[in-house]
């Protein structure tokens, strides 16, 4: 184990009561996804500025698009979700946590984020891996004509909240909703069903 | 497969206007980065690009299902699968980055086999088929049948499995057949074979919405089964007066979301539940009506000079103990029960009293459903069949059993250990449908079905498995197959089995990845993973699951089943597989399932399940069963109302309450080793991580294994986190790093060590004590020292 791989935090662990502070004053901490959000994880040694997740950084989180992407700090003592939370929070300059995507469901059925979401301790790899994963689709949502709402290109489940992707500092350019103020959006942009369903 | 190909792609064009159109957009900083991802992945694909196929996942034996998305041949995808009811969508992050798994580099493409100067050549399919054929062949004509061995897996599907019980039993007419579901599940099998004659839980998934209280025996499920722990949590979130309680010998992630967390010393389980059922005698806290249409009691051996550990002395070599039962009474179960005082209960476990009237406060609530669990700790027991049964007899005199949220059910570790090991039954005494090999009219039924002589299914079992690899280190095993499997991993005592080079010993292995075990082999095949061949698995609630091949196998990988029919054909056995080359799946099944008809254990048809998320057996007229022995639910019981334990023809159909005392561990913690050393799994590794280790970020989530520590213990032996230590057994050591207060955090004198790391091999340390009864080895205690180095 490298230790070299280390983010930007350098080890530094926030006990849950520092963690709790920080959140209470709103004060500029070193914690979440910003400081090394431009540029891929194992390259994150200097202190950065707060940016948006790129598609590069987007893709190297996770294995494919839909799967659960990797965590891109250390443990922070605190609950994930108190970061996390419907919203996401800004810390200054430092970076942005983003919301979850999941229904809000603080004990439930997606409460244990540990379990798709998980931490990364070494860059080292076990064996090469050939695996190619599917990339996000960025192609202009389809619709019936230019003024008609996109239909939604990915299942529903698990991305309820669409502001979370969609909206605020998280949301990148080419999924930027324009307008965030009419809340219901599945009343416009509707999933498209023909996929979700087994056919043989 | 070409259908759909075209179809989705006529459903791409009328929706998009053509794939040409799209535009991919990116930032401009980043837009360099953009194009070599986009180089090397795939360019602009949208979901519903993909051709979809449904598949059980690959690991474990929850069976959560999966769509896994194909691209031009390959695996780009998978997603959960939101109509399966198993795991309805979600995954866990082992499922989502299924995938990976088939595509490391150092996939087996080719036949090797191993020459005299230890290096591998590559040989043809005809070389290799031809060489297992002649080695078996000529071991059968000069030793003998006990001298031939396959082991198998648990990791097997059903068309494996059916190959190999009919290669092994009826071609090769032997009886050492094992699965690694021995070192797994075989407690569970016992503990169900021994009260209802018949195998597999009563139970379904359905009892984690209709459960009140959940009482987890030894079972981290929030890391080795999260799909169904977190349909406990969505119940509890729902109803808040549902409650958790963890009994453990550490803390795990579990414990943190427990109402009750009940720590005990290993081994004392046995006590704990003699002391609840103590509590529910002397309460009343029973259901009499219950228990006297529905139970017998029974009472086996205790003598623990009689039945031994399995490690010491002869039983090193052999253990052959036989349990018998005689019957017994609720008097002598009271009588007996005298011994299990709260007080002396509380002594032997170290559990404070008021935890021992708790649990017995849960067990003996009738308003409420209670859910007992368990898996490994229960299973991986010295006395593990007992631990079973105990835990069903907490249900039994409460009548907390077969009605939906108040069940025992025992949580099945691999895919398909009950659907291949515990239904097919590939071990050394089964034969399909709760059928042995010692029952003169079980051995008809087979070779009826099978189209054979009279007696060519021999009578007496062969090894169970842990004997098995002690015959071949012997000498008495000459020839092994092994499939599925990394037994040079998971072998307790490991040590007992290195290979000496010109042992004169024959050892084929086909697994789709080198290991450990390929390292010893003679001759190495290439399998076909997952979905690269078409599959069935069973899960742990009887759902059998088909998949279809969805893409093609690496370079010359080919199915576990082709490579053992082919070996049958070239040893003269061909009339074992009389199907067709290319369409042999249906016609097996449905053979297979021909043993199963009218036995309670109805499979559902070929078509059926092609067509299905699964289905739960008994399937009668095409209809699935969730609750066994269960008026209204299960088709066997034609009672109005209550349970009706149809299996159990022994026992005059009732259900059989077993009376098990407490026995003392094999190996305890004393001056020269003063720790117990506790062994178990991790949420991102599956088993031996042959294939999860190949996945980039699961292996980087959990680079290799470590030792979990006290912090006390840690303070006095003046190590910290990610110090190295070593740790030492009678039997073997280990250099390891440090955690403390980690995810897991065993109490003090206590120390644990994950056993996925094939460079770390944990298991060379361990016992190879087991339980009396399923001959499962006991990998969850033992002595250790720990040194600072």
């Amino acid at each position: 184990m490298r230790r070299a791989n280390r983010t930007c935090l350098k080890q530094r662990c926030l006990t849950a009561g520092q963690a709790i502070s920080v959140l209470a004053v709103g004060l500029a901490m070193p914690v979440i996804q910003g400081c090394d959000a431009n540029r891929p994880i194992q390259s994150a040694t200097k202190k950065a500025v707060a940016t948006k997740t790129t598609a590069w950084i987007r893709a190297e989180r996770r294995a494919f698009d839909g799967a659960p992407p990797v965590i891109p700090h250390e443990k922070l003592g605190a609950s994930c979700t108190a970061c996390h939370s419907k919203t996401g929070i800004q810390f200054g300059e430092m970076g942005f946590a983003p919301p979850m995507p999941h229904e809000s469901s603080d004990t439930g059925r997606f409460s244990r984020c540990e379990q798709c979401h998980i931490y990364v301790q070494t860059q080292e790899i076990f064996v090469e891996n050939t695996f190619v994963g599917l990339r996000q689709d960025l192609r202009k949502g389809r619709r019936l004509n230019e003024l008609a709402p996109p239909v939604l290109p990915h299942p529903v489940f698990m991305r309820e909240n669409c502001m979370a992707c969609h909206t605020g500092p998280a949301a990148r350019e080419e999924i930027r909703c324009t307008h965030p103020e009419r809340v219901r959006c599945l009343q416009c942009h509707v999933p498209v069903t023909d996929t979700n369903e087994f056919e043989r | 497969m070409s259908h759909l190909d075209r179809r989705n792609f006529l459903k791409v064009l009328g929706t998009t206007g053509a794939g040409a159109c799209g535009v991919v957009a990116f930032s401009c900083d980043d837009k360099r980065q953009a194009e070599k991802i986009a180089a090397a992945q795939n360019e602009g694909l949208s979901p519903s690009d993909l051709d979809w196929g449904k598949a059980p996942c690959r690991y474990c034996g929850t069976g959560c299902g999966v769509e896994v998305g194909v691209h031009d041949g390959k695996i780009v995808a998978v997603r959960g699968d939101t109509a399966s009811p198993v795991n309805k969508g979600l995954l866990c992050v082992k499922g989502y980055h299924l995938p990976a798994m088939l595509y490391g580099k150092d996939r087996l493409l080719y036949p090797q086999r191993r020459l005299p100067d230890g290096t591998l050549k590559r040989i043809s399919w005809d070389e290799a088929l031809d060489l297992v054929a002649s080695k078996f062949k000529e071991t059968l004509d000069k030793h003998g049948p006990e001298a031939v061995a396959m082991y198998g897996s648990g990791q097997w599907t059903i068309f494996d499995g059916y190959a190999a019980l009919k290669w092994v039993k009826a071609g090769m007419r032997s009886n050492n057949l094992e699965p690694n579901a021995r070192l797994c599940m075989a407690s569970a099998v016992m503990g169900f074979v021994t009260q209802f004659q018949s195998d597999e839980p009563m139970g379904c998934y359905e009892d984690f919405e209709f459960g009140d209280d959940f009482v987890l025996w030894g079972h981290n499920a929030a890391e080795m089964h999260p799909v169904l722990f977190s349909r406990i949590l969505e119940n509890k979130r729902k109803n808040p007066g549902v409650r958790i309680i963890d009994l453990g010998t550490r803390r795990t992630p579990t414990s943190d979301y427990a109402d009750m967390y009940v720590e005990f010393r290993p081994g004392s389980d046995l006590a704990i539940a003699n002391g609840i059922l103590h509590l529910l005698v002397k309460q009343g806290k029973i259901n009499q009506a219950f228990i006297e249409e529905n139970l017998v009691f029974k009472r086996g051996i205790e003598d623990l000079d009689q039945i031994g550990y399995g490690c010491y002395e002869e039983q090193a070599e052999r253990y052959t103990f036989k349990d018998k039962g005689r019957d017994s009474s609720l008097e002598e179960l009271t009588s007996f029960l005298d011994d299990y005082s709260p007080k002396k209960v509380s002594e032997i476990s170290g559990v404070p009293v008021q935890q021992i009237r708790a649990l017995a406060d849960i067990y003996g609530d009738m308003s409420r459903g209670t859910v007992s669990l368990w898996c490994m700790g229960v299973n991986q027991h010295y006395r593990g069949t007992w631990m079973n049964n105990l835990i069903t007899d907490l249900h039994l005199i409460t009548g907390k059993i077969s009605r939906p949220g108040s069940n025992p059910f025992s949580i099945t570790g691999q895919p398909a250990a009950c659907g291949t090991v515990r239904e097919v039954g590939t071990l050394c005494n089964r034969l399909p449908a709760d059928m042995v090999v010692m029952k003169p009219d079980h051995r008809a039924k087979a070779e009826e079905i099978w189209k054979l002589p009279a007696d060519t299914i021999p009578s007496k079992p062969g090894y169970h498995a842990v004997d098995m690899f002690r015959a071949l280190s012997r000498g008495d095993v000459k020839a092994m197959w092994i499939q599925t499997t990394n037994p040079w991993v998971t072998m307790p005592n490991l040590h007992r089995y290195d290979r000496k080079p010109g042992d004169g010993r024959f050892i084929v292995v086909s697994d789709i990845y080198p290991t450990p075990t390929t390292d010893v082999a003679d001759l190495i095949l290439p399998a076909a993973g997952w979905v690269e061949r078409e599959g069935m698995f069973g899960n742990t609630e009887r759902r059998t699951q088909h998949w279809d091949k969805l893409v093609d196998p690496p370079g010359e990988a080919k199915e576990d089943a082709w490579q053992i029919i082919q070996v049958a054909k070239r040893m003269d056995m061909g009339h074992l597989f009389p199907w067709p080359e290319d369409d042999w799946h249906k016609p097996m099944y449905e053979e297979y399932r021909s043993f199963t008809h009218g036995t309670g254990k109805d499979l559902a048809s070929y078509d059926a399940l092609r067509e299905t998320r699964g289905l739960r057996w008994p399937v009668v007229d095409g209809k699935e069963t969730d609750y066994r022995y269960a008026a209204g639910h299960d088709p066997y019981v034609k009672k109005k109302k209550g349970v009706h334990f149809y299996k159990a023809k022994g026992y005059g159909e009732k259900a059989a309450f077993w009376i098990r005392p407490y026995h003392p561990p094999p190996e305890e913690p004393d001056d020269e080793y003063p720790y117990w050393l506790c062994t178990g799994r991790v949420l991102e590794h599956w088993h031996t991580g042959s294939m999860t280790r190949r996945v980039k970020q699961l292996q980087q989530a959990a680079p290799g294994a470590y030792v979990e520590l006290n912090r006390a213990d840690a303070r006095g032996l003046g190590v910290k986190p990610r110090d190295w230590v070593r740790v030492v057994s009678r039997r073997g050591e280990l250099k390891l790093r440090v955690r403390i207060d980690d995810r897991g955090k065993p109490p003090r004198g206590s120390v644990f060590v994950p056993f996925f790391d094939e460079h770390k091999l944990i298991n060379q340390l361990t016992l190879d004590s087991m339980c009396n009864i399923s001959k499962e080895p006991d990998y969850k205690k033992c002595a250790v020292r720990i040194e600072r180095v």
